[in-house]
């Protein structure tokens, strides 16, 4: 189990707080909608803290003019992956941004074992460092 | 921390309202603003006398049942999936929009848009293409009115493995578990949309308004033309409205009449000959007044009048497929 | 031309003639798209008038010497002469008001008289000598415009807000912060403590002090190997990337380069470097940086000697604007709502010259020269000096969502230790977030969210009760001249 405050995985913007419910969820894409972002959905089973791709469920959502439509395909993506991290991003296309501007998390695994942090000695007292998700212990595909 | 303090501080207290009362209607109007859509419907729409009826009846149901709902008299949110049947070019596409705008005034719906489609846009050509079209375009409509035309195209009864099956099952799961997101407009010709209804009793049952567009008058149809013209700043001289009148009634009889659509296509037609008369009247001084009217001959050039047929050259009917409404 | 410019023969004849009339005050010159402006705040000395004083700083700070020099005519000297171009007494000071007259002098440069991508150039003309005329009483640096020409010879910010965000993988909110504290003293071992708490409790970054080099009481290279570990072991103790600024400030270049390339081997995401080691230093550090994928932190050390004074010196959105070409990833420019100096609308002055991709004259916000930063990154400001969990709601209404908010005592003086500190601020922060994501009015609501989320945090609660009204309310030294007509301004 991990020892951190909440005992879990702590990436995106909204990791500390209790989970969203589905109408805090919506109001959340709402805000991204009124900037003209576009929402997308992602899966994965690896939370390794560099595991930039998680699988993308479906394509981006562009000119969408109301959340019902995105949290439909949220609750169709924990419907499949019940066992995975689901995140929620947007996406900004304007000049000089060009990039993501929101990213948190909507679904988890029931458990959550954490990372095993690996050391290989170095020179002079140097240390390299190796983090390794326990839930990537399986082969991809075996793993909930 | 005394969770249960907690709860019932935030329980909202239950008043039950006596039963006297008073309830305003009227105010309830007026502050919806939704008189002020059915007043626009009235100008822009001639005729429909029935469907106008049936719409204000619908707003005055919607109506009274927020207010029903706001005293807590109401057990569940409404059923608004509609359909709309009648021949092409009588003005399903306007009051669809127009029934937008009063959900949302309202607030049935969320944002008032209106998406059209047809059966092109939700029904893909190869296996696994359907279900993400569909899901697609009910994203989009998403808290507004989503518009099927000619939505019996959906189900091909011929066709066994036809896709269409699909889009209707999705859709039907929307329509029933996404009652305050979406409303679903089904239209199209009378006939075939009983026989879809036929065919397919969960969309039937799913449909609690059903309103019929009669087809026009040529009265009205008149009147639909001089607003038209109006709107681009052309007139009709005498000669040419009672020109115009014989030529609605003349092709009212024709096939692939469609209504105002029909007109429409007429008024460009006869603008197009009053160009090129215009034209080739060189050497003669051209007025402002010239320019806006529009002559008994350019109508009666027609080939409605010359052969009592369609010219299939880009006169009327030359789509050979049903004209299809947009 | 100004009436009493002297041309031709006479112009260069041997002898002292006023600074005016060898052509650096030219009332009726308008800029071009080559310019480099430079606006200055002035006070001539007494009796001396203002437009040859300001004819003056355009001449010492270009081509000029006191007397007339032959030489000149083997150049190009119209070109290389600056020209001040405007000199307007500024508003609330001189004749009718208790302030002696201060002048708003515009000077014009063409962008030659400057070496490509060089701050220190650029610093030697502008600042060099002029401060020290016995003609002017005082003189401050207002504001500068640099041309997209110039602009475009500088490699600007190595990472700026947008890639460090993805490298981070952090978006949508302010990134959490702290300093270390002690600031001096601490061993290796009792440091890394530090930053292993605070990144574990729920910060992204953990920051070394301006002053923590290498002192008797630690080695660097402690430092570094003990903050690595307390980084990493914290990254697998919560599943993000975090981050130490380890500061490579070093007496001299090459030591500095060594503690970076440590510091890169030991796979730190970001190092630190402090203003006092100078723009040449600045900029071979960004250079490094852009070479080896490292965010690089800036702290503004220092700046307060020549910044903070209204009437002399130079302001420090000048200093942004410099350290944006110069190409640091982070730069302290403010809280607003701390402990240090700070006038809201001149510090989101600072905030916009950092971020925008483009400045508009803003008055209010002591932006005088408009600036198109023509895609060159943005910088990410830094918030930090007497900030606490409590002002959250004021410090993403003032200051928005891209800036660090550092909270070094009210982390580690947290009544429940330092992981209790971080979490303390980190539940405020993304409470806050969500709050303003979804459209409500978090400014004034701010105590009642956060006594809210307080309910089921106790670490919350805890930093709410022990630090509930502490703001420091003294007044501010730099303000702004204009202020809208509609409100006032305190």
């Amino acid at each position: 189990m991990m020892t951190n405050y909440g005992n879990r995985v702590t990436q995106g913007q909204f990791s500390f707080l209790p989970d969203l419910t589905d109408e805090e969820i919506t109001a959340q894409i709402k805000y991204a909608l009124d900037n003209k972002w576009a929402v997308n959905v992602e899966y994965s089973d690896d939370p390794h803290p560099r595991n930039t791709y998680w699988e993308m469920y479906g394509m981006p959502m562009f000119d969408m003019e109301d959340p019902a439509g995105i949290l439909m395909e949220i609750n169709e993506c924990r419907k499949t992956f019940p066992n995975c991290y689901i995140r929620v991003m947007a996406s900004d296309a304007t000049r000089g941004t060009e990039s993501v501007k929101m990213s948190y998390i909507v679904n988890r695994p029931s458990v959550e074992p954490g990372f095993n942090l690996v050391r290989e000695e170095r020179n002079s007292r140097s240390q390299g460092y190796t983090i390794l998700p326990y839930a990537c212990n399986k082969p991809e595909g075996e793993r909930s | 921390m005394s969770d249960t303090t907690e709860t019932e501080e935030n329980e909202a207290p239950k008043i039950v309202l006596p039963d006297d009362t008073p309830v305003d209607l009227q105010k309830e109007l007026r502050l919806s603003n939704v008189q002020e859509v059915l007043d626009q419907l009235d100008k822009e729409l001639i005729g429909l006398k029935p469907v106008k009826t049936r719409i204000r009846e619908t707003a005055a149901l919607l109506l009274v049942d927020r207010v029903r709902n706001k005293m807590d008299l109401s057990a569940s949110s409404p059923t608004l999936h509609m359909s709309f049947t009648g021949n092409p070019g009588t003005g399903k596409t306007t009051v669809a929009l127009r029934m937008a705008e009063i959900l949302h005034r309202l607030d049935y719906v969320r944002t008032g848009q209106l998406v059209t489609v047809t059966r092109d846009d939700l029904v893909g050509q190869y296996i696994g293409h359907t279900a993400p079209k569909t899901k697609d375009v009910i994203k989009k409509a998403m808290g507004g009115v989503l518009f099927i035309d000619e939505a019996y195209y959906l189900y091909k009864p011929e066709n066994e493995r036809d896709y269409g099956a699909e889009s209707i099952e999705i859709l039907l799961q929307v329509m029933e578990n996404n009652r305050d997101d979406l409303v679903v407009v089904l239209a199209g010709y009378k006939d075939k949309m009983d026989t879809f209804f036929y065919s397919n009793p969960g969309m039937r049952s799913r449909i609690a308004h059903h309103i019929g567009f009669p087809d026009y008058s040529a009265e009205e149809l008149m009147a639909i033309a001089k607003l038209m013209l109006a709107e681009q700043n052309y007139r009709l001289s005498e000669e040419a409205a009672k020109a115009l009148f014989e030529y609605t009634k003349r092709r009212m009889t024709m096939i692939h009449f469609a209504n105002a659509r029909s007109v429409r296509n007429a008024l460009d037609r006869a603008r197009l000959r009053q160009a090129n008369r215009l034209f080739n009247s060189a050497g003669k001084a051209v007025t402002k007044v010239d320019l806006m009217t529009i002559e008994a001959e350019d109508i009666l050039a027609s080939r409605v009048f010359q052969e009592g047929s369609l010219d299939l050259d880009g006169d009327e009917g030359a789509d050979v497929e049903p004209v299809v409404e947009s | 031309m100004a009436d009493n410019e002297v041309k031709g023969k006479e112009r260069y004849k041997s002898g002292v003639i006023s600074y005016k009339s060898m052509g650096y005050w030219q009332p009726d010159y308008e800029p071009i798209n080559t310019d480099v402006i430079a606006m200055f705040r002035l006070v001539p000395a007494k009796g001396v008038d203002p437009e040859e004083v300001a004819a003056g700083v355009a001449g010492e700070s270009s081509t000029a010497t006191w007397t007339v020099v032959w030489t000149d005519r083997l150049t190009a000297c119209e070109l290389y002469r600056a020209k001040c171009y405007k000199c307007d007494l500024v508003p609330n000071t001189g004749p009718g008001t208790e302030t002696e007259a201060q002048y708003f002098i515009y000077i014009a440069y063409d962008m030659d008289l400057f070496e490509p991508g060089s701050i220190a150039n650029v610093t030697a003309s502008i600042i060099g000598n002029v401060f020290g005329m016995k003609a002017l009483k005082s003189l401050r640096l207002e504001d500068m415009h640099f041309p997209v020409a110039y602009l475009k010879t500088f490699d600007g910010p190595a990472t700026g807000i947008i890639v460090e965000r993805e490298r981070m993988d952090k978006f949508g909110r302010p990134l959490l912060g702290a300093t270390t504290k002690p600031k001096l003293g601490l061993s290796g071992r009792n440091y890394g403590r530090v930053v292993y708490e605070a990144l574990k409790g729920g910060l992204d970054f953990v920051k070394d002090d301006e002053n923590i080099n290498s002192q008797p009481f630690m080695h660097w290279r402690d430092r570094f190997l003990y903050c690595m570990e307390a980084v990493n072991k914290a990254s697998a103790a919560t599943g993000e990337i975090k981050g130490h600024y380890l500061n490579v400030t070093a007496a001299t270049m090459d030591q500095m380069i060594e503690r970076a390339e440590f510091a890169k081997e030991l796979g730190s995401v970001i190092i630190m470097i402090d203003l006092v080691i100078g723009y040449t230093a600045i900029q071979s550090m960004a250079k490094w940086c852009r070479a080896n994928d490292m965010i690089l932190h800036l702290h503004r050390a220092g700046n307060s000697t020549y910044s903070r004074q209204k009437n002399h010196g130079m302001n420090f959105r000048v200093i942004c604007q410099w350290m944006r070409m110069a190409g640091v990833d982070h730069i302290h420019a403010g809280t607003v709502v701390g402990k240090l100096e700070g006038d809201p609308a001149m510090i989101h002055g600072f905030y916009d010259v950092l971020r925008e991709t483009k400045n508009e004259v803003n008055l209010e916000n002591g932006i005088f020269l408009e600036q198109d930063w023509a895609s060159m990154n943005k910088v990410m400001p830094v918030a930090s000096g007497g900030i606490h969990a409590g002002q959250m709601h004021q410090l993403i209404h003032h200051l928005g969502e891209d800036v660090v908010l550092q909270f070094g005592g009210g982390t580690i003086g947290h009544p429940q230790g330092i992981q209790a500190g971080a979490t303390a601020n980190r539940v405020a922060l993304e409470v806050m977030i969500q709050a303003r994501n979804e459209g409500r009015d978090y400014l004034a609501e701010g105590p009642e969210i956060l006594q809210k989320a307080a309910k089921t945090c106790a670490p919350l609660k805890a930093a709410l009760d022990t630090w509930k009204d502490i703001t420091f309310n003294y007044e501010s030294t730099d303000t702004a001249d204009f202020v809208p007509s509609a409100t006032t301004s305190n």
